[in-house]
Formats: C-alpha cells, structure tokens, sequence
C-alpha cells in the first residue's frame, strides 16, 4: 500500500499552528494594551516630573499599574473611575485637565464612602473612557452634564434644605409652584392624569426633558400635557429637578447622613412638633413660653442647641420638656430661630389658618393651579374642549354649585369632557377623581377656599 | 531519508524512560506500531485501527460531526472558566459579565468564544444532521444512532437555551420569557411545564438558577454520556456509511459467514450478529497518521476560526434585565425564531404541532424511509424523494426563521432590514 509521506501533514501542521499562534497573541496584545494604561502612565510621567527627592521618584516608579476601585456594597456599586483619574484626592493637580484633575470634596462626601457614580453616574464598573462615561449603547445612565449636577444632591437631600443647590430648591419651587402635582404624582401626593414621576430622572435624559417640557406632544405623541412657557433658566432648573427624582434608596449609612441642618429644616420641624402651642410667633401662638420672634437677638446658638439637648440644664426650672432631639434637629431648629427676625418667614400651620388659607395651601398642595391656573383663574389649553377649548375658570364656582356638589366633584372627578366638534380627538385634560389622595377635611377647605374666589361685588344679585 | 525535526524530537522523547511509559508506542514506525498507537491509547481507541478511505474524503463528511465535537470540547473548556466568575444570581450575574470584560484577564475573549462556539455549535449539529441526511448515512444499520444524534441536537438546543439566560440581559431575559412561552402553548401540560422550567410563573431567580444547574452540570453530562453512545455507535454500526461497491456490502452478518479477508477482528465473540467492516482491505488505510493527523489539523482550523470571531466580534451583553420593560419586539435565539414566527400565526399549529411533528419525523424517519439503496453518497438518484421533502423542510425553516430574524419589527409588524427601522416612541 503506497504510504503518502507525513511531509504534507507537517505544512499544514505548521500553517495551521503559526495561525493558531498569531491569533492567540493578538488576543493577548487586544487583552493586554486597555485604555486605563496610558493614562496610569501619563500619571507616572507627571508624578515622576514633579519628584524632587529621589524618595519620591521611588514612590513615583513603584507606583503599580493596576486596576483602582471604590467598593460600595450599600450602593450596589463598584466605581473604578481612579482606575483612569487618578488624582481626584491630590490638591496640588487642582487646575490640571482631565483625567488627571483634583475634585474638589467637602468633607460631608468622601470618596471611599460615596464613589464617584452616585453623583455623576456614569458606568462604574467600566474601564473605558466611552463604558465609564456611559454614552455606549445599551447603557442607561450616561454621565449626567455638569450643569445639572445639582440634581444628584436631591436624591438624598431635601432641595430647600441645601444650600449648595439653589438650582434645585428653584426646581422644586417652580415644580410645586406650576401645580403639576395636579396632574402628576410624586411621592404618592398628585393627580392621575399624567404618569407618576417618582422615577422620571433615572428614566429620561435631559435633552428628552427640556423637549418635553416645550412640547410634550413632540416626545410623547398623544400626550395630554400642555407645553409648558417656561423661560430658559426655568427650564433648565426644573430639568434639573426631574433629574434629581432617581428613586434610588438611600440606603443605611446615606439615610443617616441626608439631614442637612438648615433653616427651612427647623422651620418644618417648628411647624410639625407644634412649638406654636407654647411659644407665639409674630403674635400668634401659646403664652406658657416666651414668644420668639426676637429670640435670636436675646440668645447665642450655643445656648439654643443646649435648651434643645437640655432645657434644664441652662434654665433650671423651666416647664420646657425634654423633646429628643438629634443633634441636627436642635441645629435646625437653632438655625430657624436665629434667622427667625430677618427671614420674617410666614409660618404655615394648619391650626393656625382659617379655612380659606388651609383651602389655598390645599390648592398649591395638589397641583390645582396646573390646569384652573393661577388662582383658578382658568385659561390652559384643551384642545377641542367645549369651554373655549380652555380648562374651565373657577372664579365662579360659587354661582354653578352648591357646596356638596363641588365637593362631590372635587372627589368623584369629571372623565368626560363635552367635546367642542365630536369629530375631533377628544379633549386630553379631564378632571381626575381626588378621592383617596385629598382627604375629607382639606375637601371642606377647598371648597371654602373655591367659594372665596368669587370677585366681591359681582354679585348679580336676581 | 530526511526526518523531519518535529519528528525527530518526538521520536527521541518517546524513547526515553517518560516518554515509552506515557505512551507505550513511539512514533509509529511500523504498520503493527500504527495499530498500537491507535489500540492502546485510551484517546485514540475509540477509533479503528484502520479506516476506509472514502470515510476520509472531506467532500463526503465535511468534517460536520468532528467540527461539532471540538466545538463541544471547546465550550467545556471556557464554559469552566467562565464558572470561575459567575454567580447565578440575579443580583450579581450582570455585573460578572461587566467585570469579564473590564477587568478579568482575557474574560471577554472567553466569554466571546464561548458565545460564538455555542451558535456554531447548534449550526453545526443542524448542518450535521443535514449531511446524514442527504448521505443516507441514517439507513440500516445505522437507525438507532440516528436516534442518539436527534437526541443529541434537541440537547445542543437545551444547552444554548439555558445558556442564554445567564448573563441576565435584557437579551436574555426576554428571549428566555418568548422561548418558555412558546413552550407553554402546548395542550394541558404546557403550563405545568413551563412552571417546572421556570421554577415560577415569570423569569427570575428560580428560574436562573434552574437554567444554571442545567446548563453546567445535568446537559453537559447528558451530552457527554450521549457524544460517547453515539462515537460507539459508528463504530459498531462499521464506521462511517459509505456507497455500495462490488464485494464491499456493509451490513450485519452472521458470525458463522465472517470472512477469511478481514485482517482483524473479535475473537471473543462467538455468536449472534458483527458487522461487517469492509471486504476490500486494500481501500483501507491506517488510522494513524491518515485519520488522526486530519482530525487534529481540523481542531486548529476550528481553533483558530473561534479565536478570530473572539477577537474581532464581541459578545452582546444589553441593559440589566428589567421585567418591567419588554424591548418591541422581544425576540427568542435565532434557532426559535422561525417557530416564533410559526407562534405569531397560530399558537397551537406554530407552538405545539409544527415541532412536534418535525421532531416526531425527525425520529421516526430511519424507521419509515427503510429502503437500502443510496447510502454514502450526497444526492443519490434513488432518494430524490426524500430529498426533497426534506429539502422542502429544510427550506421553509430557513425562511421562517430569516423572517423571524430580519423583517419583524415592533409588536411583530413586517419591516425591511435594509430600510430604516421605525422610531419607536414610548407612551407614559
């Protein structure tokens, strides 16, 4: 039997095998050369440059190249952002451009217990500049634009609490001043007509916001929201808001460090654990304590935050009791009443109002503003409604109800709106059900607060 | 006569001491030591010591079964090493996958070549399957392993299925809650059954930890245990199927007509029925270096295509699975997609009778299509009709699932892949 030789089996053997062999190394070599290496080195380069003694050249030349991470279980994050930027914590790169930039950090966040994610976003487990930065596909949250990062402080912080975010406190003012609520929930107080947006910041960019502020119908075909004329910088600031409602928990150690102990903290506190009841502010309240409204001028921080602790212990005798409170609760609280004389704040307890003011609070509260307009003066657009394609007034509600019916459909709603031309799309805006969110006694308030809005002396008088 | 050196070393290696323990023959020089290599290797001794040459022809078996082997082998291999880093949990199975790809050494060139060899490997045993097909290569005596094979290609489907789920996706998890669905659709049991699958009514923990358990240990042994019935078989069933030529009738005989021209044998068996390998020694040639020396060059071949995929062409990894978010429309793997696409017709006919009776056919075939006479060759004249109703088969899959793949679009709508895809905007 004629044999071939192996001959021909060894060319293939050794074409095959040298394939093998490039590929195996061009596996290694795409492996081996990442990204994050170059900028480790270019670290290196700087940090030797700058070594003036040979200790520091040392240091500077055994600098491992390694992969730098922030572990951060609670968060459920791991952000290898040091991995590339490298001297975030080194205040002598202040100025230097980035990756090799100083941030700078108040003490409130340190990097080991915050990361770097949490605030930008951004993906942390990524060691490329296009994965860590996010704008990848089938990545959800890019890093967020700088001009919005306020927005990351209101995940934990309460917006009018933080002196650092005026951009958000304006959000949420504008938020709660434009009466959304009316048609959307957040934190489980708001209307129905448009979805919840406890977790709108985690789920939209911010060009997709800006959009659909301007013309919701643009982004959301069919959407019922009127645009909204906001000026630009009121456009970017309750951006910035809706960015900030990522519905992230907060979790243990982050929950105990959300608190910050501001003014407007102690004045909620103030309003809620009913110091009113005792102590009188701008003539109004009990006389067993001192009133309050010029207390910052009588005592010293120092001195409230001890009463706070221990009333006794720096008024012995007093009938103040022991109320517990944290340690940034009484600095609230002091921080409330130092600037109690030239904030001339208007104290906002429901004991206190008539039913008129409760039912104008109600009002804001629930967003009505956001489709009866400012007042209820009326005048946003429904389209092919048959009240002038305009939702109704409420000026003169008095004259068409009686006080039950307009709390009946205050609480059972309107869903079908008389359309202008039945040919048309239907009207989009319809007055949600309140029942279940508003509660009976602030209906009563509403409904007195409604009845007021009658102009005097419009009477037609029959 | 010029040795060469690659040889040279190895004959010096297997004189030593070590190297004559390890592998009891040298470098076969002699015809008896090429019987030996191949008879006293554990490795090699599932294979004859001499082979026909029509089964080397590469024409005939396109090395179909071998490639799927090594890819087999090759899913082994990284599979374990991926299992190094995975935890199947829902909680961290994503985040494995994103520490594969930037920080584990070479964890993305694993997990790419493990992606890409598993969609070889159910393309290879489809193509596998059709080569014995069209060779008539499941006729007698070779029906049962036939059956082992059909068996071994709903397995390759089992195995890439629950595979799929781990990297806890978007892609997978949608893919994983259409492909049970379909499951599901099936009369009276489907529910129960894809509650078993599932571990629960939707896709969660329960039913990762199910997929994992499956797809790492209780597959892989079935397909291990399976590959080997199935190696034996072809041996036992007298190798590879080859064309009737004069004189050379491959088939059971009874030991008393053993022929006097076999130049091996077993002498243990005394009585009952052997087959009969080859009457024609002269078309035999030795097993080494002919047949092993091709399979091995073939292994690097497979190798080397795996590590160029791996290289250039990343595994897809999606968002992190979110129940709440269906992509439109949510697609099962590509080797569902033409019974996703039967599904969106009629549920019953495309979920549940469509493959039934496919695989039904599929193992009964050897036993209805009993005529003898086309074996070992492609195309043979005498099976033009069962050529063609597979064919036709074949065909209707093949476009079923490129509809299924390529011109559906939202809610299952047609599109054209080559026209821009509609913008999909989200309601509230």
């Amino acid at each position: 039997m004629n044999e071939p030789s192996l001959r021909k089996f060894y060319a293939w053997f050794t074409a095959l095998g040298l394939l093998v062999g490039l590929l195996v190394i061009a596996g290694y070599y795409k492996d081996e050369f990442r990204e994050w290496k170059t900028y480790q080195t270019q670290f290196r380069q700087e940090e030797l440059r700058r070594a003036t003694t040979p200790q520091q050249k040392l240091l500077a030349e055994n600098t491992p190249v390694q992969i730098r991470q922030i572990l951060l279980p609670e968060l459920h994050r791991v952000d290898r952002c040091t991995t590339c930027h490298l001297a975030v914590d080194d205040p002598s790169y202040g100025g230097y451009a980035q990756p090799l930039a100083y941030h700078p950090l108040s003490d409130q966040h340190p990097f080991e217990k915050f990361g770097c994610t949490v605030c930008h976003r951004g993906q942390g487990r990524a060691t490329t500049v296009a994965d860590a930065h996010g704008n990848v596909p089938h990545w959800d949250e890019p890093m967020l634009p700088l001009r919005y990062i306020q927005a990351s402080c209101g995940q934990c912080h309460q917006a009018a609490d933080n002196p650092a975010a005026p951009e958000l406190a304006r959000g949420q003012q504008l938020f709660d001043d434009s009466g959304c609520r009316g048609c959307h929930k957040l934190n489980g107080v708001g209307g129905i007509i448009g979805p919840e947006l406890d977790k709108v910041g985690a789920r939209r960019s911010p060009e997709w916001l800006r959009q659909h502020f301007l013309a919701p119908s643009s982004v959301t075909p069919g959407s019922a929201m009127p645009p909204q004329k906001f000026a630009e910088t009121n456009l970017e600031a309750i951006t910035l808001f809706m960015l900030s409602l990522t519905g992230e928990p907060v979790p243990g150690y982050y929950a105990s460090m959300k608190v910050i102990p501001s003014s407007s903290q102690g004045r909620r506190l103030f309003e809620q654990k009913g110091c009113i009841a005792c102590h009188a502010v701008g003539g109004v309240g009990g006389k067993i304590g001192p009133a309050l409204d010029d207390v910052g001028l009588r005592r010293k921080p120092e001195w409230m935050i001890q009463h706070f602790r221990n009333p006794q212990a720096v008024s012995p005798g007093t009938v103040m009791p022991q109320f517990g409170f944290t340690e940034s609760e009484a600095r609230a609280l002091t921080d409330f009443l130092v600037h109690l004389r030239d904030q001339k704040v208007a104290l906002s307890l429901p004991a206190l109002m008539n039913p008129v003011e409760r039912g104008r609070a109600a009002f804001r509260k629930y967003g009505c503003i956001g489709c009866h307009g400012p007042d209820g003066k009326g005048g946003v657009p429904n389209p092919n409604a048959k009240t002038a394609e305009q939702v109704p007034g409420l000026l003169y509600v008095a004259d068409g109800y009686t006080k039950a019916e307009l709390k009946a459909r205050i609480l059972d709603g309107q869903k079908e709106i008389t359309a202008l031309d039945p040919k048309r799309p239907p009207p989009p805006l319809y007055m949600p059900a309140w029942r279940g969110t508003i509660n009976d006694a602030e209906v009563d308030d509403l409904v007195a607060y409604l009845f007021s809005l009658k102009p005097k002396g419009d009477d037609v008088g029959f | 006569m010029n040795t060469p050196l690659p040889q040279r070393l190895w004959q010096r290696f297997t004189r030593t001491r070590v190297g004559r323990s390890i592998f009891r023959v040298g470098l076969p020089q002699s015809k008896l030591e090429r019987s030996q290599a191949m008879v006293s290797s554990f490795l090699l001794h599932v294979q004859p010591a001499k082979v026909n040459r029509h089964s080397l022809r590469a024409g005939y078996t396109l090395g179909l079964g071998l490639i799927t082997l090594y890819l087999f082998l090759i899913l082994i291999g990284t599979g374990v090493l991926l299992m190094f880093y995975y935890v199947p949990s829902t909680q961290q199975a994503y985040d494995g996958m994103k520490d594969l790809q930037f920080v584990v050494s070479a964890g993305l060139l694993i997990r790419n070549m493990h992606r890409w060899a598993a969609h070889l490997m159910v393309l290879f045993v489809m193509l596998h399957l059709g080569r014995v097909f069209y060779t008539g290569a499941y006729k007698q005596p070779r029906e049962f392993n036939w059956l082992v094979g059909v068996g071994l290609f709903l397995l390759t489907l089992a195995l890439s299925f629950t595979g799929y789920l781990l990297p806890w996706d978007q892609l997978a998890f949608w893919a994983i809650t259409v492909g049970t669905s379909i499951a599901g659709y099936a009369p009276v049991v489907g529910q129960k059954l894809r509650f078993l699958m599932l571990g629960g009514h939707t896709v969660g923990q329960e039913a990762l930890i199910r997929f994992y358990a499956l797809h790492v240990i209780v597959l892989p042994a079935l397909a291990v245990l399976m590959i080997g019935v199935h190696f034996w078989r072809v041996r036992k069933d007298g190798g590879l199927s080859r064309p009737d030529e004069p004189g050379d009738v491959v088939g059971q005989v009874e030991l008393g007509q053993v022929p006097t021209n076999k130049t091996y044998g077993l002498m243990e068996l005394a009585q009952g029925t052997t087959p009969q390998v080859g009457k024609n020694p002269e078309d035999e040639v030795f097993a080494w270096p002919h047949l092993v020396f091709r399979e091995l060059l073939l292994f690097l071949l497979v190798v080397a295509v795996l590590l160029f995929l791996a290289i250039f062409w990343n595994a897809p990894l999606e968002e992190f699975a979110n129940p709440i978010h269906p992509p439109n429309p949510a697609k099962a793997p590509w080797y569902f997609l033409g019974l996703q696409e039967l599904v969106s017709y009629s549920a019953f006919w495309g979920g549940v009778v469509v493959p039934g009776l496919l695989v039904t056919a599929l193992a009964a075939l050897p036993y209805l299509d009993r005529g003898c006479r086309g074996v070992g060759r492609w195309f043979a004249r005498e099976r033009i009709v069962a050529n063609t109703v597979f064919t036709i088969c074949v065909l209707a899959a093949i476009v079923f699932t490129l509809i299924g793949s390529f011109f559906r679009g939202p809610n299952w709508g047609w599109v054209e892949p080559w026209q821009k895809p509609p913008v999909v905007t989200e309601g509230h």
